[in-house]
């Protein structure tokens, strides 16, 4: 009966049943596996690995033997350790005994601790911005940027205030109490400082006006607060003669930074213009500075600024530097913002328009966001870049971090101690730039999250 | 809006003004017209204040100095000088000293940046790790804190030339340079140049002719290998034919100093090195970025068609990868040309050293000398990036 013999088949199914995988052979897994694929594949390569290796261990062990294994650690002068270990290894105390002074250059030791606040302040300023559950971190980076900097150069040069400063001080103080209220109110209700204000002091949740005007006396009553604080404060002068080492570098970057954003922007602009005169302006701004390097621009702002200014008007050193690196920078983020802005489709420009949003608005609320969004890689070049520039400072004169370190060498004490110096501050540039690139290929994972696949 | 103005008369005005204010054009106009006038006044402001300072301090302005005698020395000179020449012999021996440190740094630069770059892509575990390192660790100190580490870590630091490092008895380096024997040509020695000059006009038109021949019917012609043979052998022939018309002047060591040959000074040693290295690192960034930026389906595309490993690399992929690799390589170069001024920390003299520096301070006119220094930087980069358009537009996707 073939339905009784297809029945019968039916209870036992034909399957196929592979055998049981075999495990890859021992010579292509494991760590054996991954020598093989990447340090052995071929003749060549395993040549390539050992003279790379052979490298690698000479180079590592010069720098330990000398830099921490022949190093002399203890000692009151150069000879000393010359006498020790010659120079087959580092000569570290000149280093220890200078560090307060590569830190912060020749400022008064009793007033040190005011710079080591400003930047703890500048760091809880900052530190918002990476707490979850915080939402006007806009209006928080902004402040920093715009207002901190007038606390910071109270606390850094301190001495007397006019009306006008007392204000300014008064607005960063009030800006960085507000930040700091309104991250706590916003952690704990959800609502910005003002209007949490508003809302304790009974304005009632649908009305906006009089929730708006409850917050603005809030802020007003913190400012009037900030200005008595301040006029009670003062804090000795320290002239900018004084200032130096990791301090200054970090002063005149910072500058460099603040600036540069928002010139280039409007650079930018100014050169895509479709107004002739204005871009022509711009264009040659731009070209002129790209084009000279900078310490040609430092020498002219250092010989040329005095000549610019009325008679008798004198320019402080660190303000001429600061002037040309300012515009340096400037010019350079001003190419970086243009090439943002070249990327953005023409449909964004036409669709912003189309939906009735003049020029600034349509710029500052369609295509500045997604172009900076671009940018970000390059601008943290070249803020890296800013950052290593300065440096040159040193040419005319200033005594940023590298002109500390050379200085070592000069102190007759430690006499042509100049290696154990450059290594150090060496670590401390390439810490701050490599901490910079990585935290900015970071940014740009998680911004690019949207545009992967 | 013209009908309204014409039946209320009196909103007229306001219509016309609010019209006016309104219009794209005129208010391109007017902000034109303002940044022209606050640009005008702010020059104006500035050049009066300079008139007025230079008169208070008794500056003197104009170019009739450059004819004046500089009567200083220079320790290092590519062009002859001495110290009775005037101030324009200055400017120029400034230009050949910044051009010459550009130009050999750029030809070390790429040549390491090359080799990085490709060191990076290695399949090799190790290289690849090593070279990245190199690359981080370089490019993210600065290049100021560089040259000067090689110079007083390192040139300055060599022994006396009666211990100098000796290669072949002919090529010296010691605290006071590295020294190398000068070619000194003979009579006949000409027939040599020409010989090569010819090698090269007819070397590049086999490679046309192959490239040609290449299109028209597909048979390829071994055009590059023809052609350097062409440009050894030639001129090689040449100069024996001709009966070796070329003596070395070797460098020799007399009492404390080594005499005859050509040398360098260390600090360009120490310039020289730490551009190179500092801009290969960007260079094999480039190179890198570059190569990664031709995708992958291009080479299995070519593998797929048969095309031999060597000839996907010169045909498909480097024609594709050098689009991309070649404006921000010249950018480099602009770099490091513009780089070189770091020479004054080290004090070799170059433009920026002998001409904003020495010749600035010695002779007080500030405005003529630092116009002529942005004048010689700018002309650099401009006329580079000139040709950086014309490379551009000729290697541009031609798209739909």
């Amino acid at each position: 009966m073939p339905d009784e013999a297809r029945l019968a088949a039916a209870d036992q199914p034909l399957v196929f049943r592979p055998k049981p995988e075999r495990p890859p052979p021992t010579s292509s897994i494991g760590v054996l596996g991954w020598m093989r694929a990447n340090l052995f594949s071929s003749v060549s390569n395993a040549l390539l690995t050992l003279l790379g290796a052979y490298i690698a261990i000479v180079f590592f062990t010069a720098i330990i033997n000398w830099a921490l294994v022949d190093a002399v650690w203890e000692a009151s002068n150069r000879r000393e350790c010359l006498d020790r270990v010659g120079r087959a290894g580092a000569c570290w105390p000149g280093v220890i005994a200078w560090i307060p002074n590569l830190l912060y250059g020749l400022y008064p030791k009793d007033q040190v601790w005011r710079i080591n606040i400003a930047f703890l302040i500048l760091v809880a300023w900052a530190l918002p911005l990476w707490l979850p559950r915080v939402r006007s971190k806009v209006g928080i980076g902004l402040s920093a940027v715009l207002l901190y900097p007038f606390l910071a150069s109270y606390f850094f040069h301190g001495g007397a205030k006019d009306l006008l400063w007392t204000a300014l001080i008064a607005l960063g103080m009030a800006a960085f109490a507000g930040v700091w209220l309104t991250t706590l109110s916003e952690r704990a209700t959800g609502l910005p400082f003002g209007a949490a204000i508003a809302r304790l002091t009974g304005a009632p949740e649908d009305d906006e006006a009089a929730t708006r005007t409850r917050a603005r006396i809030a802020y007003a009553v913190l400012y009037l607060v900030a200005v008595g604080v301040t006029t009670q404060w003062s804090l000795s002068e320290v002239s900018t003669r004084y200032w130096g080492g990791l301090f200054l570098t970090l002063v005149i970057s910072g500058f460099g930074i603040t600036f540069s954003l928002p010139a280039g922007v409007m650079l930018a602009l100014g050169r895509r213009s479709q107004m002739p005169f204005i871009s022509l302006c711009s264009t040659a701004f731009i070209e002129l500075f790209r084009s000279v390097p900078l310490i040609t621009i430092l020498f002219m702002f250092n010989t040329m600024l005095p000549l610019f200014l009325p008679v008798g008007v004198e320019v402080n050193r660190l303000v001429r530097a600061i002037v040309a690196v300012c515009l340096f920078a400037a010019a350079y983020m001003a190419e970086i913002v243009r090439g943002g802005l070249q990327a953005i489709p023409r449909g964004q420009y036409e669709a912003a328009s189309a939906v009735g949003l003049g020029f600034w608005q349509s710029t500052a609320l369609v295509i500045m966001p997604q172009a900076l969004k671009i940018m970000i890689p390059t601008i943290v070049g070249n803020f890296i870049g800013l950052f290593k520039d300065t440096t040159l400072v040193s040419i005319i004169g200033l005594f940023d971090l590298l002109s500390m370190a050379r200085a070592v060498g000069e102190d007759t004490t430690w006499l042509g101690l100049f290696l154990e110096p450059f290594f150090f501050i060496t670590m401390i540039y390439f810490v701050f730039c490599f901490l910079m690139s990585q935290y900015s290929l970071n940014l740009e994972r998680r911004l690019g999250a949207g545009q992967r696949r | 809006m013209a009908r309204a103005a014409a039946t209320a008369q009196p909103a007229a005005a306001t219509a016309r003004l609010s019209s006016l204010v309104n219009d794209s054009f005129a208010r391109a106009i007017f902000y034109q017209l303002l940044t022209a006038a606050i640009l005008v006044g702010g020059i104006w402001y500035l050049i009066s204040n300079t008139i007025a300072n230079m008169s208070q301090r008794g500056m003197a302005a104009g170019f009739d100095f450059l004819d004046y005698t500089a009567g200083f020395n220079i320790v290092f000179t590519l062009i002859p000088y001495r110290e009775g020449d005037s101030y324009f012999r200055v400017f120029q021996v400034g230009i050949a000293n910044t051009l010459l440190v550009a130009v050999i740094g750029i030809v070390l630069a790429t040549l390491i940046g090359l080799v990085m770059g490709l060191a990076r892509l290695s399949t090799n575990w190790l290289i690849r790790t090593m070279a990245r390192w190199y690359v981080e660790i370089l490019r993210n100190t600065p290049l100021l804190l560089q040259i000067i580490a090689w110079y007083f870590g390192f040139f300055n630091l060599l022994p006396v030339p009666r211990q100098s490092f000796d290669w072949g008895g002919a090529f010296f380096l010691n605290n006071r340079g590295f020294y190398f024997p000068a070619p000194v040509p003979q009579d006949g020695f000409g027939w040599t140049g020409v010989a090569l000059g010819l090698a090269i006009v007819a070397s590049v038109a086999i490679h046309r002719w192959a490239r040609r021949r290449l299109e028209a019917t597909g048979q390829s012609f071994p055009s590059v290998l023809s052609g350097v043979g062409l440009i050894v052998l030639l001129p090689t022939a040449t100069f024996l034919a001709t009966g070796s018309p070329l003596e070395w002047d070797i460098p020799v060591l007399r009492g404390f100093n080594f005499r005859g040959g050509l040398s360098v000074p260390p600090t360009f040693c120490a310039l020289i090195v730490a551009l190179a290295i500092y801009t290969s690192c960007f260079i094999a960034e480039i190179v890198r970025a570059g190569i990664q930026s031709v995708s992958h389906g291009q080479t299995e595309a070519a593998r797929a068609l048969g095309v031999k490993p060597s000839r996907i690399m010169r045909f498909v992929i480097l024609p594709q990868a050098l689009r991309v690799i070649i404006p921000p390589l010249i950018s480099q170069y602009l770099n490091l040309t513009k780089n070189s001024s770091l020479a004054i920390a080290i004090g070799f003299p170059d433009l920026v050293s002998v001409w904003m520096n020495t010749s600035l301070n010695q002779s007080g006119r500030a405005i003529p000398i630092v116009a002529m220094t942005m004048a010689f930087y700018c002309a650099v980069s401009l006329s580079v990036s000139l040709l950086m358009n014309l490379y551009n537009r000729r290697v541009q996707i031609t798209e739909r």
